[in-house]
């Protein structure tokens, strides 16, 4: 049963991975790529490693590709233009592809590679592989897992960094420095002489209004 | 401190003065590059006096290695220090001259506008000699060897705008190649024959090798030590000028006097005598090479001393001077009076500086106008200079109980008692040099510091106007009502410090040298080959009787007779001396002895020459077709195709990159992977495996 | 388990620069542009401090932590002390060019520590998860600060295409271990290793992974034909990224392939013999044949590293500790040098002006002749011109090279340097012959200057005294190797 189970799952894995780079239509590509990632899930499900299948559903398939397809949806990218190309590498790429395959297939079936199937650990009832998982990472695991969060932080500070402008033209108020106003920072008296000079000089104007966001904060 | 960092300050310490005053001499002023620069030759000169004194108290010669720069199939490239007696005599000469000549700088180059540079390189050139001396392997030795010559190049074209100063340092240059070319060549025999380039190792395999023959034409063989020690000696032709070597020295006279008082005289030209001196342990094993010596320095001796006498050029008179007793050194070597040569190398440098240096206060006195034509009467207005001068003239022309006597005496004696065939030319060569050493040194000095004051006759003319001088910077000669004045102290003062050495120390250390065994263990000579030390010793161990007895001996005599001569023709009879150069300009002796024995234009128009036009036909036909044409053109051909190639593939499109990539990838599983499943046939297996997997 | 087990005293420099990159990247919020200052001279004090860390923690004895996760060997101490010294250098030498672009801000800092932190755990890691999250790090930092100057059109294209032929390489190198895993059962590169040695394990699936991990090595080390993102990267990010990437990151690479390659794949050293000898022999022809015809310097800089990549494997492909010490060596002086050339970059350019065009360099000897005179060092030593040190790094991977008997091999790499002397004396050329075309002035304060001037003066001085690194770096992988 599970075998059948696999091949189908495979079957619908790879036709998914397929159809997202070679779908047209974005929106199409990115629920494929759904498709992809729950199959996928449904792989880990069958070698009893619930946990895995769960957050792969809930984190890529719940939050990350949601996310992606609204970014998709809301840009108006024109995905025709970046794929101009693509069909004239087609027939290249399939062939290297082609013979990547057979030798992949040659090789992992040559009797050398003595693969085979196992048959899956026996496991007590009362079993919990989070429990487990959470013991390996938090143990023996502890040092990739502190650097992947260490990785997660340098894409974080690469993103804001990338990404985040701050306008030179946004004007917000500082009701600090609105409240602290004296009378002297608004209005100066000037004196002005009745009689027009020959080179007048207007007084310049007084302090600038509050706004111009300081930089930095 | 232990030693081993005192040998190691002893030269790093003019090094860091000549980098200082090279690389910051703009920074930091004048007179801060001649203090750092004195300074640090101050404290080596302090230093190599410790070293000798640790020497003559019994203090343990050392042989070490301080680092290892590199390391080829087991022959190290070491930077190594020997000090042994020698050493130490030699660094003490070499930093004692030179502290001289840097104080004497200080007056000599005062209104010059490459100061700190020139205190630069004489600070170097001190390192480097140090380093030559304190080698104790010969790819140390070659390094200062080189190191020196280099110098000495800067140095001789030091004022690079004068063209005559350009050519004489690219003669040096050329000549010193021939020499360093027969030097490595007998490094490289060395290297083979005795796989070591260490002094003690090679020395101590030399007697083993004493009979191999090589063979280098087919049908002649020859001894080993003999070509050896011939290349060798090669060397010390070029940097020590021996004849036929000799030519650049008399040219490198256009370099500043403080050099040529320091470089070519004192010191750097006295290479090739400390050189064979320290190599006697192989020397002593070769006949054949020691008689070459023996001739070569007879050679030099006698006929250098010849053409000194009709130099007009006060320096060049000196510079004569100084072929003609690298001459008698090369003889005491040939003779196998090893200890003599150095005793005489070490006296030498005292006079020859004093001589030099007193020379170029002269030059001074009279606005670097350097013909003796234009002098005369000097001793007036320069009491310190003449007396000084008067001292290194007879020290030179061996007075007795002055240094230059023993030394020179010494070699004489050496020569009478050796039994090689040249022997006998040889002897007549060094008694006849006396004779002419004390005539064309005391020319000199009559005509310098006796006699008319001549600068004063009108119209007098400027032999070297066009070369010997920086046109924008020294306006050259005294006019007519002109006085010459005495130079600063900071120029006599040298002149005062290097008379005392002149006069005392050939009785004072001909003793301990000669015949006792300060050398012991570090000169060795086969007395029952070569008798001639025997000799020298019985005379050696009394220096008083030794001054006593010369009154009786015939070099003295000669040495009178040519002082004599000179008194005759230069200050009694000045018409004679006219009268004897038309008889001698009829039969062409005079001829001869203008073009210097025609040696210059046997190198320019015959060997140069010859040398251009074989140049010019390999670059014409080398060159131009083969490397230019084929080569040069060629290879440029095959970059800009693969440049072409690299760049179409250099697209910029991100999925040719990758698609690169992909292919490469799968190339590597295909063969990798190809071949170990035997996709391509039991064969390709082999023959991947014989073109890629070589033995590990 | 316990803390103590973990054992984490011997990853302090780790964990230290760590935390100080965090506590940096906090405190720079705070910092205002103007006194950017601060910041610098934190980074350089953390960096300061890891470096006596590392120095005071150093062991012959290699040493296990995190579970067998991590060792504290050697060489990977004496590794990340040049990876130290050489993000230093970057530092002091890109202050004033990043400030001249817009990019002397926090996360210049924060990202370059952090690539630091990533080379340092390439370097020590002993399992191939830990091995591949610390080449992440690395390599997610990079990509960032390539395109930190996000106004130019240069830098975001060659961030993309970096970033993209990146994760194709990281792919295969994770294909790589995934098989190595498959064919062995173990991440551990010593078991892994005694696992492979004694004939335990699938030896048709670990080759299958050699080759995947061969394939990312290539790519991380710009060897032909995993190099073409070489030469856009290093000509289209800012100089001062460009010089972070040219220079320590080829010590972590280095210490990667010792992991993988000497350690884990020992028992497969003919194999990956072959691979390396072909991307080798590629790298030394296509790199500096490639680099004579470029008029632009960091492009020129680019294919010469392709070249130095090309002699750096040929010491690993002699696989023996001789070849790996020459190749230590190799890599330890080609960051000193390498930084040595883009700080002179950098101390030519100015705002508005790269001075990365070779044009740009005519006539500099004449105008900052102590300058010129460190650029002709640095080209010297490049070119492998003796007493620099650039001769006895080749010296000494070719005499390993011809120890192992591939004369043919030696007298290839020497050929093509010899083919590559030319492009680095035509910088000489230009700099000592020609007459200036611009107007050149230096940009940067006395102390980067001064700490330039004795990088290119280091470089003569340990080729006149190349023993004391060389016996040290010998030691080192004497001293690591077996466990």
């Amino acid at each position: 049963m599970t075998e059948v189970l696999f091949y189908v799952f495979s079957a619908v894995l790879l036709f998914a991975g397929l159809m997202v780079i070679t779908a047209k239509n974005p929106v199409h590509a990115a629920l494929y790529l759904v498709l992809s990632f729950f199959t996928g899930a449904m792989l880990w499900m069958l070698m009893q490693a619930e946990f895995l299948a769960v957050s792969l559903v809930v984190v890529y398939v719940g939050a990350v590709m949601v996310l992606f397809l609204f970014v998709v949806m809301m840009l108006d990218i024109n995905f025709e233009e970046l794929r101009k190309g693509f069909w004239k590498f087609v027939p290249l790429a399939t062939v290297v592809a082609a013979i990547m395959a057979v030798e992949m297939v040659l090789i992992l079936t040559h009797p050398a590679a003595q693969l085979k199937g196992v048959t899956l650990m026996e496991r007590a009832p009362e079993y919990n592989n989070v429990r487990d998982l959470g013991v390996q990472i938090y143990t023996t695991y502890f040092l990739p897992f502190q650097l992947a969060a260490f990785v997660l932080l340098v894409g974080m500070i690469a993103a804001i960094a990338l990404t985040l402008r701050k306008r030179k033209n946004t004007k917000f108020q500082k009701p600090g420095e609105q409240v602290k106003v004296k009378r002297n920072d608004r209005l100066r008296i000037v004196k002005v002489d009745s009689e027009p000079k020959p080179t007048f000089e207007a007084p310049k104007p007084a302090a600038e209004g509050q706004g111009e966001g300081a930089k930095g904060e | 401190m232990d030693m081993k960092t005192i040998y190691l300050l002893i030269p790093l310490a003019p090094l860091f003065g000549a980098l200082v005053a090279g690389l910051f001499g703009w920074a930091i002023g004048r007179r801060a590059a001649h203090c750092v620069t004195i300074g640090g030759v101050a404290v080596s000169f302090a230093l190599s006096a410790y070293v000798l004194n640790h020497m003559l108290s019994g203090g343990e010669a050392y042989n070490g290695t301080v680092y290892t720069w590199l390391s080829i199939n087991g022959v190290d490239f070491n930077v190594g220090f020997l000090v042994d007696t020698l050493t130490a005599m030699m660094m003490c000469v070499v930093t004692f001259v030179s502290l001289m000549v840097h104080i004497y700088t200080i007056g000599y180059m005062h209104e010059d506008p490459g100061y700190q540079r020139f205190f630069s390189y004489i600070s170097l050139f001190t390192f480097s000699m140090l380093m030559l001396v304190m080698a104790n392997n010969f790819v140390q030795l070659f390094f200062g060897w080189e190191a020196v010559g280099l110098v000495s190049y800067l140095l001789i074209g030091f004022w690079f705008k004068r063209p005559t100063a350009t050519f004489a340092n690219l003669k040096a240059f050329l000549v010193n190649r021939v020499g360093d070319f027969g030097f490595l060549l007998g490094i490289g025999l060395v290297l083979a024959y005795f796989g070591s380039l260490d002094y003690a190792e090679v020395f101590a395999k030399a007697p083993e090798l004493k009979d191999t023959t090589i063979t280098l034409m087919t049908g002649h063989t020859w001894s080993l030590m003999a070509v050896t020690c011939i290349l060798l000696f090669v060397g010390a032709m070029g940097k020590s000028a021996q004849f036929p070597l000799h030519v650049w020295l008399p040219d490198s006279m256009e370099g500043p006097t403080p050099i040529s008082a320091l470089i070519h005289a004192a010191t750097m030209v006295t290479a090739g005598i400390f050189m064979v001196a320290r190599m006697s342990p192989m020397f002593e094993l070769s006949e054949t090479a020691l008689n070459f010596v023996l001739v070569i320095g007879a050679i030099t001796a006698l006929f250098m001393g010849f053409l000194g006498i009709i130099q007009n050029d006060i320096k060049r008179v000196v510079a004569y001077s100084t072929l003609s007793q690298l001459g008698y050194m090369t003889v005491a070597l040939g003779a196998s009076a090893y200890s003599v040569a150095v005793f005489h190398l070490m006296t030498h440098a005292f006079f020859k500086a004093l001589l030099f240096l007193a020379a170029g206060s002269v030059i001074m006195g009279m606005h670097h106008d350097q013909d003796i034509r234009n002098m005369g009467g000097l001793r007036k207005y320069m009491k310190i200079t003449w007396i000084t001068s008067l001292i290194g003239s007879l020290a030179l022309i061996g007075t007795p109980f002055l240094s230059g006597f023993y030394s020179k005496d010494s070699i004489i004696l050496a020569v009478e008692a050796s039994t090689l065939p040249g022997a006998g030319f040889a002897q007549f060569a060094v008694l006849a040099g006396v004779f002419v050493t004390a005539f064309y040194s005391f020319r000199m000095y009559f005509l310098v510091f006796h006699g008319k004051e001549r600068w004063m006759e009108q119209g007098h003319h400027h032999a070297h106007d066009a070369d010997a001088h920086d046109e924008d910077e020294h306006h050259h000669g005294l006019g007519p009502n002109d006085k010459p004045h005495e130079s600063p102290w900071v120029v006599t003062l040298p002149l005062v410090l290097l008379a005392i050495p002149s006069l005392v120390i050939g009785y004072l250390a001909i003793g301990p040298m000669l015949a006792g065994d300060f050398f012991k263990n570090v000169i060795f000579v086969n007395h029952d080959l070569h008798p001639a030390m025997e000799a020298v010793i019985h005379h050696a161990h009394d220096a008083f009787h030794m001054g006593l007895h010369a009154f009786a001996t015939l070099p003295f005599w000669l040495a009178a007779a040519g002082v004599a001569a000179a008194f005759v023709f230069y200050m009694v009879k000045p018409a004679l001396p006219a009268a004897i150069d038309r008889v001698f300009s009829k039969i062409g002796v005079r001829k001869l002895l203008e073009q210097k024995y025609y040696m210059d234009h046997l190198y320019i128009n015959g060997f140069a020459a010859a040398g251009r036009g074989l140049g010019t036909v390999l670059w014409k036909v080398g060159d131009a077709i083969l490397i230019d044409g084929l080569l040069v053109n060629g290879s440029a051909k095959v970059v800009g195709f693969v440049a072409s190639i690299v760049r179409r593939l250099q697209t910029g499109y991100i999925y040719h990159y990758a698609f690169a990539m992909i292919i490469g990838g799968l190339v590597f599983i295909t063969v990798w992977l190809g071949v170990i499943l035997g996709w391509f046939g039991p064969e390709a297996r082999e023959w991947i495996g014989n073109l890629l997997y070589s033995r590990a | 388990m316990t803390w103590t087990s973990l054992n984490a005293g011997i990853a302090l420099p780790e964990i230290f620069l760590l935390c100080a990159t965090c506590a940096l990247l906090l405190i720079d919020l705070f910092v205002s542009d103007a006194r950017r200052g601060v910041t610098h001279a934190l980074a350089l004090v953390t960096l300061a401090i890891t470096g006596v860390l590392l120095w005071c923690g150093y062991s012959p004895a290699p040493e296990l932590a995190f579970s067998a996760m991590f060792v504290a060997d050697p060489i990977a101490t004496l590794a990340k002390g040049g990876m130290v010294l050489g993000v230093a250098l970057v530092l002091i030498y890109g202050r004033s060019y990043a400030a001249d672009r817009g990019i002397y801000k926090g996360e210049l800092y924060s990202l370059t520590l952090f690539s630091l932190s990533g080379m340092m755990v390439m370097a020590s890691a002993v399992n191939l998860l830990t091995l591949y999250v610390g080449l992440e790090l690395l390599s997610l930092s990079l990509y960032a600060l390539v395109a930190l100057q996000r106004d130019s059109v240069n830098a975001t294209e060659s961030a993309m295409k970096y970033f993209v032929l990146g994760a194709l390489a990281s792919g295969m190198l994770l294909y790589g271990m995934s098989m190595i895993y498959g064919a062995t059962g173990s991440l551990n590169v010593y078991e892994i290793g005694h696992r492979l040695l004694v004939g335990e394990g699938n030896r048709l699936l670990a080759v299958f992974g050699l080759v995947f991990i061969v394939t990312g090595i290539a790519f991380k080390l710009g060897a032909v034909p995993f190099h073409m993102w070489v030469p856009d990267v290093y000509h289209g990010a800012p100089t001062v990224i460009t010089q972070l990437i040219g220079s320590a990151p080829k010590l972590a690479a280095f210490a990667f392939i010792i992991r993988l390659l000497a350690q884990a794949l020992e028992g497969f050293a003919p194999d990956w013999r072959g691979m390396l000898i072909v991307l080798a022999v590629l790298s030394l022809a296509i790199g500096n044949l490639s680099a004579i015809a470029q008029s632009n310097i960091k492009r020129m800089f680019a294919y010469s590293t392709i070249s130095h990549m090309g002699f750096l494997l040929l010491g690993i492909l002699v696989a023996n500790p001789v070849g790996y010490s020459a190749s230590f060596f190799y890599a330890f002086t080609y960051v000193l040098t390498a930084a040595a050339g883009f700080g002179l970059v950098m101390l030519l350019a100015r705002n508005g002006f790269e001075a990365d065009q070779l044009d740009d360099y005519k006539g500099l000897a004449r105008k900052h002749p102590w300058f010129g005179f460190m650029m002709l060092m640095v080209m010297f030593s490049m070119a492998g011109i003796p007493v620099f040190v650039g001769f006895f790094a080749k010296l000494a991977v070719l005499k390993a090279v011809v120890n192992l008997g591939m004369v043919w091999l030696a007298v290839f790499a020497v050929m093509m340097s010899l083919i590559g002397a030319f492009y680095y004396l035509r910088v000489v050329k230009l700099m000592y012959f020609d007459e200036p075309v611009n107007d050149i002035t230096l940009s940067g304060g006395l102390g980067a200057k001064i700490v330039l001037s004795l990088n290119c003066l280091a470089l003569l001085v340990m080729g006149l005294f190349p023993n004391y690194l060389l016996s040290m770096l010998n030691d080192a992988v004497v001293f690591s190797l077996p466990l």
